[in-house]
């Protein structure tokens, strides 16, 4: 028994030590523009659905779920989110794809997330990616419309799509 | 020394799969609109800084930068980086949004040498907001971009009148 007990201990200080020797002596790789490994995109992605799973307040969606409700949302987002998550009806976001883990390209993905979850999400952000928190910048309103028009991507109803084009807001 | 390893083995997999069910099942935090604590900024941040370090190694040094290529560097940094980086210029303001945040590169200057940060500029930094700029500026571009940032907050005499001229009226 002190035998597997030493055993342990020196394994989980190998374990430990080799950790900050590795990020020590720059052996991680840090840069952007490499593919992410699919197993670790697995992983990442995981931990990330079921953190916010965890965290953000299972919250009802205030905002009626009308065409005027997704023209609101949709504006917002051609104004503030296009540059890295794509344009409906565009090709992928190039300068989201220089980004690790690179950003997800709603218009032609869409979202697992629920309505709740993207609503958190865009309000407090992800860390250690490069979404940040829009908290500071919009009413949870906004935030809302947003989260009802990511919510309907890739499927918008046809005359949404339009009314978010014919008037952009400035 | 049968059993010595037997616990170093059981040791190595209840950590590795310790950490494992701890993302899995979403314990992990995940919000961005908190601040990093001290102690990961420390580590995370020598990793950083090692791993620039020995992957820009390689790379040449730059010929010496003259006025012309920090004042078209200044201009990239005012229409490209100083969104997150912060206003040349301007007040300081605390990054509220990424985590972990964005170092506000006018007011704290860099550690980096030249060539690491055109090797940050040119290849970003994974799991941070800096994505890789390489696809879209010209080598020219990176370089003066990297030596009007080593000089950042401490610019000479004139120059910030040069990158961003006054408004008049």
């Amino acid at each position: 028994m002190k035998k597997f007990a030493a055993g342990f201990f020196a394994g989980a200080m190998v374990l430990v030590i080799g950790t900050f020797g590795y990020l020590r002596l720059g052996l991680l790789d840090v840069r952007s523009d490499a593919p992410l490994p699919d197993m670790m995109a697995r992983l990442l992605y995981a931990g990330i659905h079921a953190s916010v799973r965890r965290t953000a307040p299972k919250a009802q969606n205030p905002l009626p779920r009308t065409d005027e409700t997704l023209i609101a949302g949709g504006k917002l987002y051609l104004n503030n989110c296009v540059g890295c998550h794509g344009e409906p009806g565009k090709p992928p976001s190039d300068f989201g794809a220089t980004f690790y883990p690179p950003a997800p390209q709603f218009p032609r993905e869409g979202t697992k997330y629920s309505e709740a979850e993207v609503f958190w999400i865009a309000k407090h952000g992800i860390r250690r990616t490069g979404m940040g928190a829009q908290g500071p910048y919009y009413s949870d309103l906004q935030l809302w419309s947003l989260a009802t028009f990511v919510g309907r991507l890739p499927n918008l109803p046809p005359n949404v799509l339009e009314g978010i084009q014919q008037h952009p807001a400035k | 020394m049968k059993k010595f390893v037997l616990g170093f083995i059981v040791a190595i997999l209840i950590l590795l799969i310790g950490c494992l069910a701890y993302f899995a099942l979403g314990f992990s935090h995940t919000r961005a609109d908190t601040k990093p604590s001290a102690l990961e900024i420390s580590i995370l941040q020598s990793a950083v800084r090692a791993s620039v370090r020995r992957a820009a190694a390689s790379v040449p040094n730059s010929l010496p930068a003259n006025d012309d290529d920090l004042v078209a560097g200044g201009k990239l940094y005012v229409a490209g980086c100083q969104g997150c980086h912060g206003d040349l210029g301007g007040p300081y303001h605390e990054d509220r949004d990424l985590f972990p945040p964005t170092p506000q590169l006018p007011h704290v200057g860099t550690q980096y040498a030249e060539p690491e940060l055109y090797w940050i500029v040119k290849h970003g930094i994974r799991m941070t907001g800096m994505s890789a700029y390489g696809p879209f500026y010209s080598e020219k571009q990176l370089w003066s971009l990297a030596a009007f940032l080593r000089r950042i907050n401490n610019l000479p005499p004139g120059m910030l009148e040069k990158i961003r001229p006054k408004k008049t009226g």
